[in-house]
């Protein structure tokens, strides 16, 4: 059975029917999740980095359990460099940073995932409703998104982040109010865009209200640019969450994320700069897989924004 | 143009208010000088006294703005507590003149290498070197400021001594006593910015350049028989600019704007670094005159780059 060449994106691919079947051409439909899954397989960078993403993840979970140290627990070693005891050696009151390391990752992960989600919610919400219904909600939300382009919202993020930034749900909901705007402002250009269109119109006359139109008709449209968004803003959510808590601003010890443990390690930099390199080098690894993960995610389900990309 | 012009300058003045006004809520309500007090087992209650009269805590938010306004509009920006009580005004313009000595030549080193790596990657589309460009601008843009900046300073701090016994750059400060020493205490942070900024930009220098390439006109300029190099540098590369300006002006507002990591790490007497200073010292007028400071330049540069839009692209017609 061979595929007939042509262009691998069109929804029906043409396939040679097996012998004992009819004669000519049968024609084999795709269904949205298949063709979404054979576009993103061929971006392999995007593959390794999920595959990368999990590793890690699974570690950042596995390695404190499997360790015989908790992540608060003291022991008389500190300030150690590697050993085969401590393998990331020990911070200045003895606690095993291997462990600590690891846990930070969960924590700064799930910080991240939540601000994915909070953000994702408040700014489909509020891109949907001012996409849909227009005139002065939609002016006055437009308003309050170019507000928020105008501001310099980390130098606000700073001041705030004083107060209500110094533990993980705090920080998430900062953040989350800091990055709904994006999605807001995709959300509510995918919703201008159908809300016009044919179908949408006959399921009006077929007497759906709006908000049955705005769920089943136009919301599913807007999955696409919604997923990659989100997935994008993990990393730029964990990008911020270190550099608060780097600035001694964000989430605090005993606490662990991974900008905190870059931060108790920097005054250390001359004398033991693999301290600062590791929660560092996290940091970047995990936002590099979730950055090439959200390019090949916007390939497989949005391929008609490629050619503006590219 | 010019009716255009006035009206994007009158709309900025409501805008600025509105801005300015939440700002100084969100500062006043995150930011309680007392607090620093309430921890102090020594201090009495004359000094919550002196605080609350200082800065009128007792009266409501919005009646506190007003009087700030206004102070500030007849030139008084109040005094910084936590630094001799020197006006605030004084402070902030001393350390945004050093802000800005780092983030000028951070500026056109930025503005010079994305569009020489833009159009390169741009013109030879899926070569070798555009997914080496690719990668590295990927790699920028995943690099948080505070592992960049920390990364140079373990490299020229600790192992290029192991290595060479030579202390090439400063790590930290500003040395102004010769050329040598201000190029040599610029150089860290400015190659910090510069991977920062020049990843977001250069992919914009790139997406923008291939707009143009693919567009008809350009393929007219080939048509007729120009050299490759014509097309490129006459008629592409100058209106690929075109979007690449309002870009600058953002990041240069955002450079200016103190570059708060670059600057902590680097202990550069900068904006960034007073600000987080001010921050923990919870030292109100101070916080207050560096955010509205910073937020004053972003927006006004938001206008520049808005009207330089329409001044260099005849296509966009305002009425």
């Amino acid at each position: 059975m061979t595929e007939l060449k042509g262009r691998p994106d069109t929804p029906l691919e043409v396939e040679e029917a097996p012998m004992d079947e009819a004669e000519g051409l049968v024609i084999v439909s795709r269904s949205f999740g298949r063709q979404t899954w054979d576009r993103f397989r061929r971006h392999k960078l995007a593959i390794l980095a999920g595959v990368v993403l999990l590793i890690m993840t699974i570690s950042f979970w596995a390695a404190p359990a499997l360790s015989p140290y908790g992540f608060e627990e003291i022991t008389p070693d500190f300030n150690q460099g590697p050993s085969l005891e401590h393998p990331f050696g020990t911070d200045d009151i003895g606690r095993d940073l291997l462990v600590r390391t690891f846990k930070a990752g969960q924590f700064s992960l799930l910080i991240a995932l939540l601000v994915a989600v909070l953000t994702t919610v408040l700014g489909a919400v509020v891109g949907a409703v001012s996409g849909y219904f227009g005139g002065a909600i939609d002016s006055f939300l437009s308003q309050v998104i170019n507000l928020f382009l105008v501001v310099p919202s980390f130098i606000v993020l700073l001041v705030v982040a004083v107060k209500w930034g110094s533990n993980p749900t705090g920080i998430a909901v900062l953040l989350a109010l800091l990055l709904w705007t994006s999605i807001a402002r995709v959300v509510r250009g995918v919703v201008l865009q159908y809300k016009e269109q044919e179908f949408v119109l006959a399921a009006r006359a077929a007497g759906a209200g709006s908000l049955r139109i705005l769920w089943r008709h136009i919301i599913p449209n807007t999955f696409g640019p919604i997923i990659v968004n989100a997935t994008l803003l993990v990393g730029v959510a964990i990008i911020l969450e270190s550099t608060l808590s780097f600035l001694a601003l964000g989430v605090r010890p005993p606490t662990p994320t991974l900008g905190n443990l870059v931060d108790a390690a920097k005054g250390d930099i001359d004398s033991d700069p693999i301290r600062v390199l590791i929660p560092g080098g996290f940091v970047v690894l995990i936002a590099l897989c979730i950055n090439f993960l959200g390019d090949g995610l916007r390939d497989a389900l949005d391929p008609t924004t490629r050619r503006v990309r590219e | 143009m010019l009716g255009y012009t006035v009206r994007r300058v009158l709309t900025t003045i409501p805008l600025l208010l509105i801005a300015t006004f939440l700002i100084f809520v969100l500062v006043s309500v995150s930011n309680d000088p007392r607090s620093r007090l309430a921890a102090c087992g020594t201090c009495d209650e004359s000094a919550f006294q002196r605080l609350e009269e200082l800065y009128e805590l007792d009266k409501p938010i919005p009646v506190r703005y007003f009087g700030w306004l206004s102070d500030v509009v007849a030139g008084d920006w109040g005094v910084a507590l936590s630094i001799n009580s020197i006006p605030v005004k004084d402070v902030v313009l001393e350390r945004a003149k050093n802000t800005a000595i780092m983030a000028i030549p951070a500026f056109f080193l930025i503005a010079g290498l994305a569009v020489v790596l833009g159009v390169y990657s741009a013109v030879r589309q899926y070569s070798t070197s555009d997914y080496v460009i690719t990668g590295f601008s990927f790699l920028g843009i995943s690099m948080p400021t505070f592992f960049f900046a920390l990364l140079l300073q373990a490299i020229f701090v600790v192992w290029w001594q192991e290595w060479f016994d030579l202390k090439p750059f400063y790590v930290s400060g500003l040395h102004t006593e010769s050329f040598g020493d201000l190029v040599s205490s610029l150089t860290l942070p400015v190659v910090t910015l510069t991977l920062v900024v020049v990843a977001g930009e250069s992919r914009f220098m790139r997406a923008s350049m291939l707009e143009v390439i693919n567009s008809d006109y350009i393929r007219t300029a080939k048509a007729k028989g120009l050299s490759q190099r014509t097309v490129i540098f006459r008629h592409a590369l100058r209106n690929s600019l075109i979007p690449l300006v309002t870009i600058w002006a953002l990041d240069f507002a955002f450079l200016m704007g103190g570059s708060v990591i670059t600057e902590t790490v680097f202990a550069w007497p900068g904006l960034g670094v007073l600000l987080v200073n001010s921050i923990f010292a919870q030292d109100l007028d101070l916080v207050m005159g560096v955010t509205m400071f910073i937020a004053v330049i972003v927006i006004v540069f938001n206008l520049i780059a808005d009207l330089l839009y329409g001044v260099l692209d005849p296509r966009i017609r305002y009425d």
